[in-house]
């Protein structure tokens, strides 16, 4: 089979791993070709408006599993092809040089053994770094099952290291994916985080917010049967290979097993803190498959709430909200109107307006329309010169939806009342406006006389 | 500290007797104040910045081959004089901030109409109130230097990405080694920003990045990299292997599209489409 018909095939099975990011890591060119940027550098972007960092393919799409709701399950009719690991390095180097690429993404189907796979995919990498001397970004899937030998062994040639939790709940992956245990999955897991921990000083994933309850006391719920051994912060060492550089990440699918967001964002609330992941994924499930346990082929894929998804994911990482906040057992779902911040603010009025010139980082963060690089730049500012309201939008405010929220040197500017139902309305209003995502309103129909 | 806030409302009396500069020239008819032509260059533009402070005060700074004489306006050529340059350099980085020196030269970089006088107004700014500045994100100087150098650095690094490069066969004069030959069209001029980048990256390889809209490139061996006039229209034919890489690329572009999930206006949001013309991707 020719590379062409290979890489057409093996691209198409990799296509729904939703995973792109080539941060997090910065190096120089330490080899003949390549390097590493810490923001990170998109090269593309495709048709769907995601963008193409890393040449995501799968080593084979061979499969020995079935689980449901994968399109390279052993009982689907595809085409079927596998990349010798000669051809693909070859094959990245040359995307590489033209600068197509940022790097490499390496997945597979498991091919005989989760090891057999593993020793492939370890093997392409290492002919990578070795023979072509790359010096660029390489994420790595871990097949569930795969030794923790050559989970090492990967992890000192790959930049970041993911597996894939799958579904956010255990019962979605007894039902879907019935041949990888959650074991298979969380043992790998803990593994890279210990190593990771135990070659460096881990950061904290989450920032630090006075009132966070410590990841002792917190409820690791669907992850407990492993039995995670507390993360003890060791003293930095000196070492001269690095273990995973740019951390772990995972992804689980959204929409497929009839879970609540809160068990989504509790699920990955304890992989922030727990296994101290760097990113977890959303990916909006898209029926490939028809299959009684799956939505059918006729199902939208749920894409405003994958989008909500990542925005409480923002959330929890960056603006010191912890789960248990932004959804409790009474609200189980988003609310897909309207942004999770601001859902949250209607749902505590008391504790508006802020006032910009006074108010701490923390109560910042949490102002609807308000963002980090704002709230850097309300505090710098404020040190010199007091913030008027006019000032806001320069800043990078976004006034539609802060104006309800704060007050500036005492004076409050919305036009409405601090009452939810109207405030919802005034918000709601101004989203539809600029999100496309959202359905348009069935109710209107275009005419031509007015 | 209450100062500062006078000078962000705009002109009050006694605290500077011309007023702050605004963003667009300041027309002042006093005869000995000069519009000050530069030759385009980062390190004539800080000449010019020198004559305003040591010589007559500058009522504007232009590009010499853009500029337009103004009736009873005196105007003066400023020759670049690097030791001038270096201390206005010098100047900004130890009165103002590193910061303040980047945004400066990002720019002048810029393709902005009255570039200079941005950059001019928030130096004068700049020297006034030293790192200060910086922390003034909502005074008109400062907010469109920092919304204009921003779009060269947005440029600059969305570039990183989308340079793409042909394999170009050169047989006997690299030694054998290929010449990698891309072309851009950016806005602004961020031809000198890529070449750290590119030339780390690409330490193997020798390369070409050629800015056709300005008739220079950018050529880099070894690691080393310099920047010199290019207009080259005629480029050997693509061989078959560089062909067949292309149509590979654009297959792995259009298969990795997931087809229930296309979304044109982000796409188009994430990649102007001012940039496709030069994208193979968007060619083939």
């Amino acid at each position: 089979m020719e590379l062409y018909e290979k890489l057409r095939i093996l691209a198409d099975g990799a296509k729904y791993d939703a995973s792109c990011a080539t941060s997090g890591v910065a190096r120089k060119n330490v080899g003949r070709m390549g390097n590493a940027s810490c923001m990170g550098i998109c090269h593309s972007w495709s048709a769907d408006g995601r963008c193409i960092s890393l040449m995501k393919v799968l080593l084979t799409n061979r499969c020995v599993y079935d689980c449901e709701y994968c399109i390279n399950r052993r009982t689907s009719d595809v085409e079927r092809a596998s990349f010798e690991p000669e051809e693909l390095a070859g094959l990245a180097m040359e995307f590489y040089r033209r600068n197509y690429i940022e790097g490499l993404f390496l997945s597979s189907a498991v091919e005989g053994s989760p090891d057999q796979t593993g020793e492939r995919i370890l093997r392409t990498l290492v002919l990578l770094r070795e023979d072509h001397g790359f010096a660029g970004y390489i994420h790595a899937k871990i097949i569930p099952g795969v030794s923790s030998e050559l989970i090492h062994q990967i992890g000192m040639v790959a930049d970041r290291i993911s597996v894939n939790i799958e579904f956010p709940t255990e019962d979605g992956l007894k039902k879907l994916a019935p041949q990888k245990k959650p074991a298979g999955i969380f043992r790998p897991m803990k593994q890279i985080t210990e190593t990771i921990a135990d070659r460096k000083q881990l950061g904290p994933a989450f920032q630090s917010y006075p009132g966070r309850p410590s990841t002792a006391a917190h409820d690791i719920g669907y992850l407990q049967p492993m039995g995670r051994s507390e993360l003890v912060p060791q003293p930095r060492k000196k070492y001269k290979e690095r273990f995973a550089p740019a951390g772990q990440s995972s992804q689980m699918i959204i929409g497929a097993a009839g879970e609540s967001d809160r068990q989504i964002i509790k699920t990955s609330e304890s992989l922030y803190q727990g296994f101290k992941m760097k990113r977890v994924y959303y990916s909006a499930y898209i029926p490939v498959i028809s299959s009684p346990v799956l939505p059918s082929l006729m199902t939208a894929p749920p894409l405003v709430r994958e989008h909500r998804l990542y925005q409480t994911d923002w959330l929890m990482r960056f603006y010191g909200f912890q789960a248990d906040e932004i959804l409790d057992d009474g609200n189980p779902f988003l609310d897909l109107e309207m942004d999770p911040k601001a859902a949250w603010a209607l749902r505590h009025l008391d504790l508006f307006p802020v006032e910009i010139n006074r108010a701490s980082k923390e109560e910042l963060l949490r102002i609807p329309g308000v963002g980090t690089i704002s709230v850097g730049r309300i505090l710098r500012q404020r040190r010199v010169a007091a913030i008027r309201f006019e000032d806001l939008k320069k800043i990078g405010v976004v006034l539609k939806r802060a104006k309800y929220f704060i007050t500036c040197s005492g004076r409050y500017c919305g036009d409405s009342e601090l009452d939810p139902a109207l405030l919802r309305n005034c918000l709601v209003k101004g989203e539809a406006k600029s999100n496309h995502l959202l359905p348009i309103d069935d109710n209107v129909q275009l005419s031509m006389f007015y | 500290m209450f100062n500062f806030q006078c000078s962000i409302k705009g002109p009050t009396k006694g605290a500077d007797p011309k007023g702050p500069p605004g963003s667009a020239p300041l027309v002042d008819t006093e005869g000995i104040d000069m519009d000050y032509l530069y030759d385009g260059s980062f390190e004539g533009f800080l000449s010019c910045v020198y004559l305003h402070y040591y010589e007559e005060k500058a009522t504007g700074i232009y590009p010499q081959d853009r500029y337009q004489n103004k009736l009873l306006q005196p105007w003066r050529i400023v020759e670049t004089d690097e030791s001038r340059a270096e201390k206005v350099y010098e100047a900004t980085r130890s009165k103002i901030s590193d910061l303040a020196l980047k945004r400066v030269y990002y720019l002048i970089l810029s393709n902005g109409e009255e570039k200079e006088n941005i950059a001019l107004g928030y130096l004068r700014l700049g020297f006034r109130m030293g790192c200060r500045v910086d922390s003034l994100h909502s005074h008109p100087l400062v907010f469109d230097a920092e919304r204009l150098a921003q779009k060269v650095s947005k440029e600059a690094h969305l570039l990183t990405g989308l340079v793409r490069f042909s394999v170009l066969d050169v047989d006997v004069a690299e030694g054998g080694r290929d010449l990698l030959y891309a072309k851009i069209e950016p806005d602004h001029d961020v031809l000198e920003l890529l070449g750290e980048h590119f030339s780390d990256r690409f330490k193997g390889d020798p390369f070409l990045i050629h800015d056709a809209r300005r008739g220079k490139a950018l050529y880099s061996a070894n690691g080393q990299w310099y920047i010199a006039p290019l207009n080259e229209k005629a480029l050997p034919d693509q061989s078959e292997r560089e062909k067949a890489y292309r149509r590979m690329w654009k297959t792995y572009f259009d298969t990795i599209a997931i087809e229930q999930r296309i979304n044109p206006t982000c796409q188009k949001r994430m990649m102007p489409v001012r940039y496709w013309k030069n994208l193979t991707e968007m060619r083939l």
